[in-house]
């Protein structure tokens, strides 16, 4: 903002950001701008606190008064080094590395190339291997990505930066074209945000059988490789290759989310779902992703295509008092009843057993938008609503529900997560 | 010549000595590449950096305009209250203006604004 306005501008910022800034600072050509640290948080303070804890408060990096720093920083002249910093470029790190297995798992934790698991070591024959399972050229550039937010730089990555990542992750070569599907799209899988964000995505078509993700008994669990590590391999991609996930620079998350490891991979039970598949409902209205909005693309019923989501994560519905214990419940309005007591930034998600959805369908909502309607119509303007609250788009809707598990009870998942962009799997074999 | 013949035999004992150790190292130098392997390094590329001017500071505070922009951030606008209070009182003979920024960007009319009318910005709050 300073270089646009040539005029002193001084950020304030709560210290917990200082190893960030330094970071950002530099990358983004300014090393010398002068932020303001203050001890934090803000939030949740009333003046009387913010006086006594800020602005009678002491800069918790440099130990002098706040507001007195603010008037230097304003008013004492830049020095040699502000006014010119010399060249600034990034340390980049050698093309390759040799050394023991042992040692280089050390290395790749040290580097914070991993996702704190050991990884399958990325030599050139197996990324060789996972290349072959696509035509693209290793070298074409397949996507750019930031950590979510400005704070971090825009990194760009390539197929053959995606294979490493796929190969750490422990994927196998025909799982490639789903996991550069949704490297395409930029979209990270660990958001810098320090409410911790979590990413998913939900995968039709004939390809869940022919790779062999697991859309029955713990669908969503870590109990298939093909899901397991698509998952894992987008979080390594975002870490490795989207310039996210670094604690403290390019990761901020409070209290964190577990499902930033492998994410929430939904391989859709289409065979035992009522209604149409996902991607053929999303075909209809379009998506937006990091790369802008997106027209309505019309999948067909059996093509291969993954939508990614973000957002809070789902838990069981169990949770929620407002589900429906009785012996004969009514599920769609439990999600209603759910829906109503759920945030509006990324709404509401729900991930139904086979059972529960085919309850749902008896009940009278033979199609997804039926419920829909019923769930989203609460007699009142949405809280929010689609196009934003706080700034963030909620661009996919308020309500989305998806089939996808066993039939061996009626058990099912909810919570908050919006579908963002679809992307054709065809398009990257 | 005795002498000669016991020196080179001296200096044969000895190159052997010599030749025998360095074996041994090459050995064991052979035996440590044995089982490293090469990877491939996993990274994206960083943009390249683009330096940027900071801006000449101010000589004084007096008479001047400082537009105070609240990002949106929970209770910025709370503490970016209180700072203007601490400038009226301490700093009488400088204008402060609140104005509403955003988490991301700003917009262009207050952008405008800003570049018409500020000397300086506080920009709040990073949370």
């Amino acid at each position: 903002m300073e270089s646009k306005l040539k005029k002193p501008a001084v950020p304030i910022l709560v210290s917990s950001f200082y190893e960030q800034e330094i970071e950002v600072s530099y990358n983004y050509g300014m090393p010398g701008i002068r932020i303001q640290y203050i001890p934090g948080p803000v939030w949740g303070k009333d003046n009387a606190q913010l006086k006594a804890q800020i602005i009678e408060g002491n800069d918790p990096i440099l130990g002098g008064p706040v507001m007195k720093e603010i008037v230097e920083k304003f008013t004492k002249p830049l020095t040699a080094k502000e006014k010119n910093p010399g060249e600034l470029k990034h340390d980049l790190p050698p093309a390759t590395y040799t050394g023991t297995p042992a040692e280089l798992q050390k290395l790749f934790l040290e580097k914070r190339y991993t996702d704190f698991m050991p990884v399958i070591l990325p030599t050139e024959k197996l990324v060789n291997a996972m290349l072959d399972a696509t035509s693209h050229d290793p070298d074409e550039v397949l996507g750019k990505m930031n950590p979510g937010s400005e704070a971090g730089e825009m990194w760009t990555y390539t197929v053959r930066t995606a294979a490493i990542n796929a190969v750490m992750a422990g994927a196998k070569p025909e799982y490639f074209p789903v996991i550069l599907a949704i490297g395409s799209t930029g979209t990270p899988a660990v958001n810098i945000s320090d409410n911790g964000f979590m990413a998913g995505a939900v995968i039709n078509g004939n390809i869940r059988d022919e790779i062999g993700l697991n859309y029955d008994i713990g669908a969503v669990g870590p109990f298939a490789q093909a899901n397991t590590t698509i998952g894992r391999a987008w979080s390594l991609l975002s870490i490795n290759g989207g310039n996210c996930g670094k604690v403290g620079t390019t990761y901020t998350g409070t209290v964190g989310n577990p499902m930033n490891a492998i994410n929430v991979i939904i391989a859709e039970n289409e065979e035992k779902s009522p209604w149409e598949p996902f991607s053929v409902r999303r075909g209809k209205v379009g998506g937006f992703g990091f790369g802008g909005p997106q027209k309505p693309a019309g999948y067909k019923k059996g093509e291969n295509v993954v939508t990614l989501l973000m957002g809070w994560g789902i838990l069981s519905a169990v949770n929620w008092k407002a589900n429906d214990w009785s012996e004969l419940p009514n599920y769609a309005l439990a999600i209603k009843n759910i829906y109503k007591e759920q945030g509006t930034m990324f709404g509401t998600f729900a991930v139904l057993s086979p059972p529960v959805a085919n309850n749902i369908s008896n009940a009278g909502y033979d199609t997804a938008d039926k419920l829909t309607k019923f769930v989203t119509d609460t007699g009142a303007a949405p809280k929010g609503g689609p196009g934003g609250q706080n700034g963030f788009s909620m661009r996919g809707g308020s309500f989305n529900v998806v089939v996808t598990g066993a039939s061996n009870n009626n058990y099912w998942m909810i919570g908050g997560m919006v579908p963002a962009a679809s992307v054709r799997i065809d398009d990257w074999r | 010549m005795k002498l000669h013949r016991s020196f080179i035999a001296v200096l044969c004992l000895g190159l052997a000595f010599c030749l025998g150790i360095m074996g041994s190292q090459a050995n064991e130098a052979s035996a440590a590449t044995e089982g490293e392997i090469t990877v491939l390094n996993p990274l994206g590329s960083p943009p390249p950096i683009e330096k940027k001017q900071m801006a000449p500071r101010l000589h004084t505070l007096d008479g001047k305009t400082i537009y105070l922009i609240n990002t949106g951030f929970p209770n910025s606008g709370r503490l970016l209250e209180e700072m203007s209070k601490w400038f009226k009182a301490n700093y009488p003979k400088t204008k402060m203006v609140m104005a509403r920024g955003g988490m991301t960007n700003i917009s262009p009319d207050v952008m405008k604004e800003i570049k018409e009318k500020a000397d300086a910005v506080i920009l709040g709050v990073g949370h």
